[in-house]
């Protein structure tokens, strides 16, 4: 085509921009075009092109010029000339546009005044409009063989007037420059927003499945991207694109993915291909978009009047060109080919400097003021025992434990003498497990192929993840679950979500791996270290984030984790593999059996009620070779153990704990991003104190106690001791009479049906039993491998919370949240001196543990530990032989371990110098009662719950049970019949568990339950009474509760009672605790996703995103109990800071405090004065302001009655009574 | 199997007859109704103060609330009584006693106790107590009434019990009914209507209690005869010649019981009435469009001598259950996760092809299938079927 067809085409459009410039693009353009021979490859031979445009050529110039002329003779109405149209169309069909264009520009347009062109040119985009769709469907039918060969490129567009515009362009390729039709394109306005809006707000209902189908398809692109497969990605997009109804699920983000990595590439039509299909969907360009198209110019060197137009498209656009380099994320070679082809166009253009480093960002939540004070009091952060070196050193060892995302760790099962049958079975298993490495191998090898035909079909399919590990990773993956996999089997869904999120988790640490930012975070990390080695100094005492904050390291980009469709899509199709894939020899199942292959897995189905459950469960046989075999070892995700090294200190909800696996701060379910979106959105300051609080408890160095780990592996291997926690091992379990598996049981003729019944019971039984000591033991068996593991070795335990800000750490086999087991094992691997009153906390600390003696002073509690002095020797010397008494205690194994701690002590020259490692619990009585006590400031009730000074532990259950009888007394009097018959029945015992558990929302009916339980154990009580007199007691448990903390109640019901309102305006409930972390509750209506084909389709179901509407029941039950965790949590983050800066070792199990003996004193003291720091703030008129805003200050929904009565309810807060906080700080027993 | 029955015109002509009997029916039972009722209502006023006490403080307030959207129906024509009557007592001795399931107002009841017949009245609703025990007072002994719901009897969470829910063992010691061995017989037959709601759920619970031996049939070989939906029979029956309806009831039923169809009847013979003792207006037009069928189900006196015994029912149940989860698949695709062994060594035993369709076999291939593999002498492992994949319902 010829410079002048060009030229008029540009004139006839009436756009003629750049007059002056356009002879010299051209030329550039054809050497372009030359040098990157990228031209279109045209279905159709070029001379039949030209024929075809021709005949197009006269055909439609000679009925035009009829049409023009009939149009300036007569003024014809609008529908006549449409009717022309119509009938012009199917002759014109065959007709290529650009022929048209040329009619109308020699023809028509020139000549004519401006209102008829413009009704001309109307006419002729419509009937443009017409032809394109006939065109389209002729070429999708030519092309339609070619499509299954090769990978799409150029786009189809549903904009007639774009498509015109780009096949134009696209046959005057030679001339035409690419990035002319970019700047051009740019000012498109986008067309069809309005329209889309209506059509979304139409189809609400599906808004959840059409955003769950996004995430997949964004998630898909980002994967194509990462695995190099930019072309694929490019189809698929295309694919979508040209059909309307996929083309819903293409999002602006998804476009500009696609077009950073073209950009990337430097491939500038394939990016000009996008950029059509963008204007063609009504999206407007962002700033991500213009950054694709000018790092691509940059990268091709363009010349500046390109970038320059594009540059001011988008000013025109409102889009700063600052923000290209401060708000869209860029990789370092990305953005200086940004800045190279900015620079083109104003030399003088220089980047916005770096964002300064968020230093100067200071919390000013008024209850961490002292926390974060530079002046004030005393500062003195603890520091660990260990030298630089050391650490250094542990660094590298939990790196290299990290990047192989797994940890082999040796079991504390009893060793076997190896004999010629184990050797046998281990040679068997070794054997086929080489087949199966080759036969996964290949199996995965057909999988992708067949996958990524379904992608090439234009369907996002898995091909991308399957391409992120490597083969051998993904075998080693799935033996390593083989091996795993329980006798029963296991759900599939379940198993299929775990090797998702395993692939996930390593591919995360590859990428870590591959970008280089393993090497930036050992230097950080050593650096990092100064602050807690004790052998350093550092200028200034500041926190572990602080300081962290201060090294810069550069913030890593977060990464999306996939949506749970992804994951379970992509676990399934794994476990699919593995089950096609291992066999085995048929003669292991069955000597005389057939001789083929037989699979190794089977997957069965499983009743639970009218559900049906698909299991993946291991032939016996293999699980009877795994047993013969006795492999002693175990393996585990590198997340599930404790850290060798001081966890990453907490800096953002995302990053922390884990040198390179990623760690959510705070946990939520698999899918849910409600949690996280919250949290990203808050003022980072606003967290300072959640963020810390965590890495304090992080920090904590422990170590495992090892003589009484001697004790119970020598139990554990021996027979077990379920009384003491240590479960029996599998020899001990009851032995089914006869097996289902020996042939003859049950069939026996001579057996009366009805025997055999009975028969089937009592195996039945015995199966259970034998199968809850397995898993018991089994449990067992990690923690205490895993202690035995990390004997003789410094650990810590990196912690995360909950959506409420209850803390937990992240292992889960082995830590200080476990049973009185679990706790004994451990220590502080620091040590301190027990100074003048650590040994009488130690006694205390041992009595407690015991049980006896709740109700006595501090005082008491010591003589009494001093008169059994002679036991707690004898349990410390001769645990197992001598005279057991630590075993009659409420929490055994911690009794004992604290009875080796005093036994050390008192035997030490100096008992005042002895360096204690033993941690001492203060525990809250009755936590959340004492909170809403404090709330409602009830003296009554804070008395109960020993906010109150006092000589002896007050027990609030006591306290309820005696307000009932004084109730109970009263309606004897009055002649109840079932008051009379309760009399003498009302203890402690019958009312504590509905007490306790009135703070955490037990209802009427609940209670009544508990209470029914308690009274029926009592053999005396006429049982004929029971539900008239359980009934009666919780009527009367309620009633005392009223009676005593009359503001708690009354705080209850308003909680409830807003919740239930703001469920029923359709949001669910959020708040912000005290100390800054948003909430909100995860409860929300069910919905159901399905994940189809392949050996079984799932149905799993999420609950947790905000788009789905609230379960009014759950937010409205869980608020109250919610509220107060979040409050005890805050109390607990508050008093883990203080006591950092005082220097404390300390950790929690949520309401029972750890520290070392020494401590117990400073710690009790910093207990109490920030429990009356947080309860002096207006806890619950922050919260009505906080709802109120929230909720009710929407304009546009605040004429709702639901809205209005909440603003009623949340305005009304509930009065509170006289009680005077202060008082907390003297009260001994509050903590204790 | 539709039998007719000695005494009775047979089934077409019992169609044609019931259109015009129950214009008789529906005009006499109106007339009765009005007595019925008064006495109700008498009887209501009578206990009306003590009903109260019992409701407040008998059940716990969500039990109440659970029974009242139950609806029962009651046989209230003396006529239809009447026929059920010939139908009971026609064959077999008068001197076993029959069981009579939530028999509500008593109509049968007395027709029964009319023909010198010994019954015992399990009634599962207090207010219709102290009328039924009103019906036995001069009989000496013939007519033992107890509060008891007999299918909820033996709950499988083995909590405490209370009445109506009892044990077995609770109910017949207290009667005096001794267990008679499997091949001896029963020592009651059970006459009743199955709850309209929880119809499938009761069947379940049936063929487990005859398939395990337990429950009532501890007791012997018990004959249940049954008011069921037609619909519902006709699944009982079905077979690969009626493969829509064709379920894994038909087999365990077919396969356990000898089946008799004894009568059937539109569904506005019988009055509905709510917790309460209230008349239920007939409002749902999908039930009262719906026949019941009479249904006599005898347990086989061979069940049990082959290799299906109550030690691995459970097996059984489980295999017939997945099998008609996906009731279109191939046979050969479900026995890969029911059993290691090899399928089509399996299927060449039966005789089957190898192409053979769930909804193809008849409850005896699958009897036969079942055997097959339980008597299978190669593999050790003959079931992937645990025990613990499976917590059954009821």
């Amino acid at each position: 085509m010829s410079a002048l067809g060009w030229g008029r085409r540009a004139a006839g459009l009436g756009r003629a921009l750049w007059p002056a410039g356009r002879p010299r693009l051209l030329a550039e353009e054809e050497a372009f075009g030359g040098v990157r021979g990228h031209r279109r490859s045209s279905s159709a031979s070029p001379c039949e092109q030209d024929r075809r445009k021709d005949w197009g050529h006269a055909e439609l110039l000679e009925v035009l010029q009829a049409r023009v002329r009939q149009l300036q003779a007569e003024g014809v109405s609008e529908v006549t000339v449409k009717r022309v149209d119509v009938a012009l169309a199917p002759e014109a069909s065959s007709a290529q546009s650009p022929g048209k264009a040329r009619a109308r520009a020699e023809g028509a347009a020139p000549k004519l005044s401006g209102r008829w062109a413009q009704k001309l040119d109307k006419e002729q985009r419509l009937m443009q409009k017409r032809k394109q769709r006939l065109e389209g469907r002729l070429q999708k039918r030519e092309r339609t063989l070619a499509w299954q060969r090769q990978l799409r490129v150029e786009p189809r567009l549903l904009s007639g007037r774009l498509a015109n515009q780009l096949q134009r362009w696209e046959q005057g390729a030679a001339r035409s420059p690419w990035e002319e039709q970019l700047a051009q394109l740019l000012q498109e306005a986008p067309q069809r927003l309005s329209g889309d809006a209506a059509k979304a707000s139409a189809v609400r209902g599906s808004d959840v499945r059409l955003e769950g189908q996004r995430q997949r398809l964004l998630s898909f692109f980002e994967c194509c991207l990462l695995t190099g497969h930019l072309p694929l990605a490019h189809h698929v997009l295309v694919t979508h694109h040209s059909r309307s109804r996929q083309q819903r699920l293409l999002t602006l983000a998804m476009y500009n993915m696609v077009m950073r990595g073209w950009a990337r590439e430097g491939s500038f039509k394939e990016l000009v291909y996008v950029f059509f299909m963008v204007k063609d969907a009504g999206l407007a360009p962002d700033l991500l978009s213009y950054a694709a198209a000018l790092q691509c110019m940059g990268r091709l060197d363009q010349d500046a009047s390109t970038i320059r137009r594009c540059l001011k498209q988008m000013a025109q656009d409102g889009l700063q060109l600052q923000g290209l380099f401060t708000a869209v994320p860029l990789g370092e070679g990305e953005r200086a080919e940004l800045l190279r082809a900015v620079r083109k166009a104003e030399p003088t253009f220089r980047p916005p400097p770096p964002p300064p480093p968020p230093a100067p960002q200071l919390n000013t939540s008024p209850l961490l003021r002292e926390v974060y004070a530079k002046q004030g009091c005393p500062v003195s952060y603890p520091r660990l025992h260990l030298p630089l070196k050391k650490l250094q050193d542990l660094f590298q060892q939990q790196l290299r434990v990290e990047l192989a995302t797994t940890v082999t760790v040796q079991s504390v099962e009893k060793a076997q003498p190896p004999t010629e049958e184990v050797l046998h079975a281990r040679k068997t298993l070794a054997d086929l497990r080489a087949t199966w490495e080759t036969a996964l191998y290949q199996e995965l090898q057909e999988t992708k192929a067949s996958e990524a035909r379904a992608a090439r079909e234009g369907r996002p399919s898995l091909f991308p993840y399957l391409c992120l590990l490597s083969e051998r990773e993904f075998v080693g993956l799935l033996l390593q679950t083989l091996q795993a996999l329980p006798a029963q089997g296991e759900s599939l869904l379940f198993l299929a979500h775990e090797l998702g999120l395993r692939v996930f988790n390593r591919h995360i640490v590859q990428r870590k791996q591959l970008s280089k930012q393993v090497q930036v975070l050992e230097q950080h990390y050593i650096k990092y270290l100064h602050l807690l080695a004790s052998d350093t100094q550092v200028a200034e005492r500041c926190l572990p984030r602080q300081w962290w904050e201060a090294l810069g390291m550069p913030e890593a980009p977060h990464e999306q984790p996939w949506p749970v469709s992804v994951l379970v899509q992509l676990g399934k199709q794994l476990a699919e593999v593995l089950v096609q894939a291992v066999q085995m020899p048929g003669s292991l199942a069955a000597p005389r059996g057939p001789g083929s292959l037989i699979p190794v897995l089977y997957h069965v189905y499983s009743f639970r009620s009218f559900r049906q459950i698909g299991i993946l469960k291991p032939h016996p046989a293999f699980t009877q070779l795994l047993e013969a075999a006795a492999e002693r070892t175990l393996t585990f995700e590198s997340t599930e153990v404790p850290m060798l090294c001081p966890p990453l200190p907490w800096t953002s909800p995302h990053s922390g704990a884990f040198l390179l696996s990623p760690t959510k701060m705070m946990r939520s379910v698999e899918g849910t991003q409600q949690h996280q979106l919250l949290l990203e959105r808050c003022p980072p300051a606003q967290l300072h104190g959640a963020l810390d609080a965590l890495t304090q408890l992080g920090n904590c160095a422990w170590r495992v106690n090892g003589r009484v780990l001697d004790l119970v592996l020598e139990l554990f291997t021996d027979k077990g001791c379920p009384r003491l926690g240590v479960p029996a091992p599998p020899s001990e379990a009851p032995r089914p009479p006869q097996g289902r598996q020996t042939p003859k049981s049950g069939l026996l003729p001579d057996l009366s049906p009805a025997d055999k019944a009975e028969m089937r019971r009592e195996l039945a039984r015995r199966l259970k039993v034998a199968r809850e000591m397995q898993s018991l033991r089994a449990d067992a068996l990690c923690r205490l491998s895993l202690a035995q593991h990390l004997r003789h070795r410094v650990f810590w335990l990196p912690h995360n919370m909950d959506f409420r800000g209850r803390t937990y750490p992240c292992p889960p086999h082995f830590n200080h949240l476990g049973s009185d087991l679990a706790r004994a094992l451990l220590e502080f691997a620091q040590g301190r001196p027990l100074g003048p009153h650590g040994l009488d906390w130690l006694k205390i600390h041992l009595v407690n543990l015991t049980g006896l003696k709740k109700r006595e002073s501090l005082q008491a509690r010591r003589d009494f530990a001093d008169q059994l002095m002679e036991d707690i020797l004898d349990s410390a010397d001769q645990p197992m032989t001598g005279r057991r008494w630590w075993m009659e205690a409420d929490e055994p194994w911690q009794a004992l371990a604290c009875c080796m701690e005093i036994a050390r002590a008192t035997r030490a020259p100096d008992p005042a110098a002895y360096i204690s490692h033993f941690p001492v619990h203060q525990d809250g009585s009755c936590n959340g009662l004492q909170h809403y006590a404090a709330l409602g400031r009830d003296s009554v009730g804070a008395a109960s719950v020993n906010l109150l000074p006092s000589d002896l532990p007050q027990d609030v259950y006591s306290g309820v049970a005696a307000q009932v009888e004084v109730f109970r007394r009263q309606d004897a009097e009055q002649g109840v019949r079932v008051a009379q018959v309760l009399e003498g029945f009302i203890s402690r015992k019958v009312v504590k568990q509905t007490v306790m558990t009135v703070v955490y929302g037990v209802t009427r009916y609940g209670g009544r339950l508990q209470i029914e339980k308690r009274l029926r154990e009592l053999h005396d009580f006429p049982q004929e009474f029971l539900w008239e007199a359980s009934h009666y007691l919780v009527r009367q448990v309620f009633n005392s509760l009223q009676e005593m903390f009359s503001g708690t109640r009354s705080i209850q019901r308003w909680l409830t009672e807003s919740a239930r309102l703001i469920s029923h305006t359709g949001s669910a409930v959020e708040w912000v605790t005290p100390l800054g972390i948003p909430v909100i509750q995860p409860y929300h209506r069910d919905s159901k996703v399905m994940i189809k084909g392949g050996i079984q389709s799932l149905t799993f179901s999420s609950s947790g995103d905000t788009s789905q509407k609230p379960n009014t029941l759950k937010q409205k039950n869980g608020f109250p109990p919610n509220f107060i965790h979040s409050l005890d949590s805050s109390h607990m983050m508050l008093t883990a800071l203080h006591c950092y800066r005082k220097g404390l070792t300390f950790v929690s199990v949520h309401d029972c405090f750890w520290t070392h003996a020494a401590d117990v004193a400073v710690m009790n003291q910093v207990c109490r004065e920030q429990f009356v720091r947080l309860h002096s703030q207006p806890i619950l008129h922050d919260l009505s302001r906080f709802l109120v805003k929230r909720f009710c200050s929407d304009s546009r929904v605040s004429k709702s009655v639901w809205v209005s009565r909440l603003l009623d309810t949340l305005l009304s807060v509930p009065k509170t009574g006289a009680f005077d906080l202060e008082q907390v700080k003297r009260s001994t027993y509050f903590f204790s | 199997m539709w039998v007719p029955v000695a005494g009775l015109p047979s089934l077409l002509a019992l169609s044609a007859l019931t259109r015009g009997g129950r214009f008789c029916i529906l005009r006499f039972g109106a007339a009765r109704r009005k007595d019925v009722l008064a006495g109700n209502r008498r009887g209501l006023s009578d206990i009306h103060p003590q009903l109260l006490s019992n409701v407040g403080f008998g059940k716990s307030s969500s039990r109440v609330y659970r029974c009242r959207s139950e609806i029962k129906r009651y046989i209230t024509s003396p006529r239809l009584a009447e026929t059920l009557v010939q139908i009971l007592q026609g064959k077999g001795d008068a001197s076993q006693p029959i069981l009579e399931c939530n028999p509500g107002p008593g109509i049968l009841t007395q027709a029964l106790l009319g023909s010198g017949a010994k019954v015992i009245a399990l009634e599962s609703d207090k207010t219709f107590i102290p009328q039924l025990e009103s019906l036995g007072k001069n009989l000496g002994g013939k007519l033992e009434v107890v509060y008891c719901d007999f299918f909820k009897l033996d709950p499988r969470s083995r909590g405490i019990v209370t009445p109506p829910v009892m044990t077995s063992e609770m109910l017949f010691q207290n009667l005096g009914i001794e267990a008679l061995s499997w091949s001896k017989g029963s020592p009651f037959k059970v006459i009743g209507i199955l709850p309209t709601k929880s119809e499938r759920n009761t069947l379940w619970k049936i063929f487990h209690d005859l398939y395990s031996c337990t429950s009532i049939y501890k007791y012997g070989r018990i004959e249940l005869n049954l008011f069921i939906t037609e619909k519902e029979c006709q699944k009982l029956l079905a077979n690969p010649r009626t493969p829509n309806l064709y379920q894994a009831l038909s087999v365990l039923c077919q396969i356990a019981c000898g089946i008799k169809v004894l009568n059937k009847l539109p569904w506005s013979s019988f009055e509905t009435y709510t917790t309460n003792g209230q008349l239920e207006k007939q409002k749902h037009r999908e039930l009262v469009e719906q026949n019941m069928c009479l249904i006599q189900l005898t347990p086989h006196r061979d069940l049990f001598t082959g290799n299906l015994t109550p030690f691995n029912y459970d097996v059984f149940f489980h295999m017939l259950r997945q099998c008609f989860m996906k009731r279109n698949a191939k046979l050969v695709d479900h026995l890969h996760s029911l059993s290691p062994i090899d399928a089509l060594h399996i299927l060449k035993q039966i005789k089957k092809n190898k192409n053979v369709k769930v909804i193809d076999m008849y409850p005896q291939d699958f009897h036969r299938l079942f055997e097959t593999i339980e008597c299978s002498k190669e593999d050790t492992c003959k079931w992937l079927y645990d025990d613990f994949m499976e917590d059954v319902i009821l």
